[in-house]
């Protein structure tokens, strides 16, 4: 025979090869068995969530003031839409730290 | 006598022209940039006609990486987007990818006394890389939001239960908030590549400035040698990470526009 000693050996009794559908079973239950709950992609490190937090607050800041900007520059009513940008902006900043926060 | 001038740690991030071209004004030339954009998306294609090429049930090792990485994207499609994330399966698949490997590839070393124009570069390192890529992103949601949802596509910008006094404010917050997205998702990646990659150099070019310094010196050079050692296992990860990060905000934002109108 061919075959490695120890890969064989329980197959080597056997008359016909194991089917298809018990090589399934066994594959499922090797794959559940070592499988935490957790999972290995659930926790994110502190760092990655801060850099995270921090970009979102920052994006809703900067589209903000960026509308704000294209608004006066169109009406020229300096700084009227800038200021109200920067609240808008910073609440939607808000806003987005708070929907990463609830995931 | 060597040469021990240490480049500057931005120098890896230069465009050079490899083949100059241009069309009209603007400089469509083919770069260092655009060559590791090429040898990134070659690559794949290899592995994935390699791995897929004697495809059997019983995969060999090829075939299993290609099927881990198959798998856990389709899992993380299927779990975020839900029955209608199918269909965005191999953009999800292909954003990951392509990511991933650039990411990748910008860690390899540069082959010893190569030409400028063929250092390793990074092609994610760039901030206009990663917004085409976000802005990609946004825009399928916006198309497929109003394709699947028609005008209730706007729901998304009306949470529910808020006061009609209050409406108007909260529409201009969401609006903004959304349009926020692509900058954040191009701005982590971009950040985490371009600023990896300056430390990486940095601590690298400690260890050639101790050396050319000599004597007590040269031996301090052990420790930022250390620490580019750690720094290089670091942005492994991060190459990894930042990758996954933007297949799964993509999904979400795809689930988004697939389920605006449930809101």
């Amino acid at each position: 025979m061919l075959m490695g000693s120890d890969a064989g050996k329980d197959k080597a009794s056997r008359e016909e090869p194991p089917s298809l559908d018990e090589f399934s079973d066994r594959l499922d239950r090797m794959r559940g068995a070592p499988e935490d709950p957790e999972g290995p992609h659930k926790g994110p490190s502190a760092m990655g969530r801060a850099m995270r937090l921090s970009t979102e607050l920052l994006a809703g800041l900067f589209v903000g003031c960026l509308i704000g900007l294209g608004l006066d520059k169109w009406l020229n009513t300096s700084p009227l839409f800038l200021l109200l940008g920067i609240g808008v902006g910073f609440a939607a900043g808000v806003l987005n730290v708070a929907r990463v926060m609830k995931e | 006598m060597m040469d021990l001038r240490v480049a500057g740690p931005l120098e890896q991030f230069e465009i050079v022209p490899i083949v100059p071209l241009h069309f009209g004004s603007f400089d469509i030339s083919f770069t260092n940039s655009s060559l590791w954009m090429v040898i990134g998306t070659g690559a794949i294609i290899l592995f994935f006609a390699m791995a897929t090429r004697r495809a059997s049930l019983i995969p060999g090792r090829l075939q299993g990486m290609a099927e881990v990485m198959y798998e856990f994207i389709a899992d993380l499609v299927r779990d975020t987007i839900g029955s209608d994330g199918r269909k965005f399966f191999p953009y999800v698949f292909t954003l990951f990818l392509w990511i991933l490997i650039a990411n990748l590839f910008g860690l390899l070393p540069t082959f010893p006394g190569a030409r400028h124009e063929l250092h390793t570069f990074t092609t994610t390192s760039h901030l206009i890389v990663t917004l085409a890529l976000a802005m990609l992103t946004i825009l399928i949601v916006i198309v497929y939001g109003f394709m699947k949802n028609g005008l209730k596509f706007f729901k998304l910008f009306v949470p529910s239960g808020v006061p009609v006094w209050l409406l108007p404010l909260i529409a201009v917050i969401e609006i903004v908030s959304f349009l926020s997205r692509p900058i954040s998702l191009s701005v982590r990646l971009f950040a985490n590549m371009f600023a990896g990659h300056i430390i990486l150099k940095l601590f690298a070019g400690f260890i050639i400035s101790l050396f050319g310094a000599g004597g007590a010196f040269a031996l301090l050079g052990i420790f930022p040698f250390l620490g580019t050692i750690a720094v290089t296992m670091l942005e492994f990860l991060v190459a990894a990470l930042q990758a996954y990060v933007f297949a799964v905000l993509t999904c979400i934002y795809l689930s988004d526009a697939a389920h605006a109108a449930d809101h």
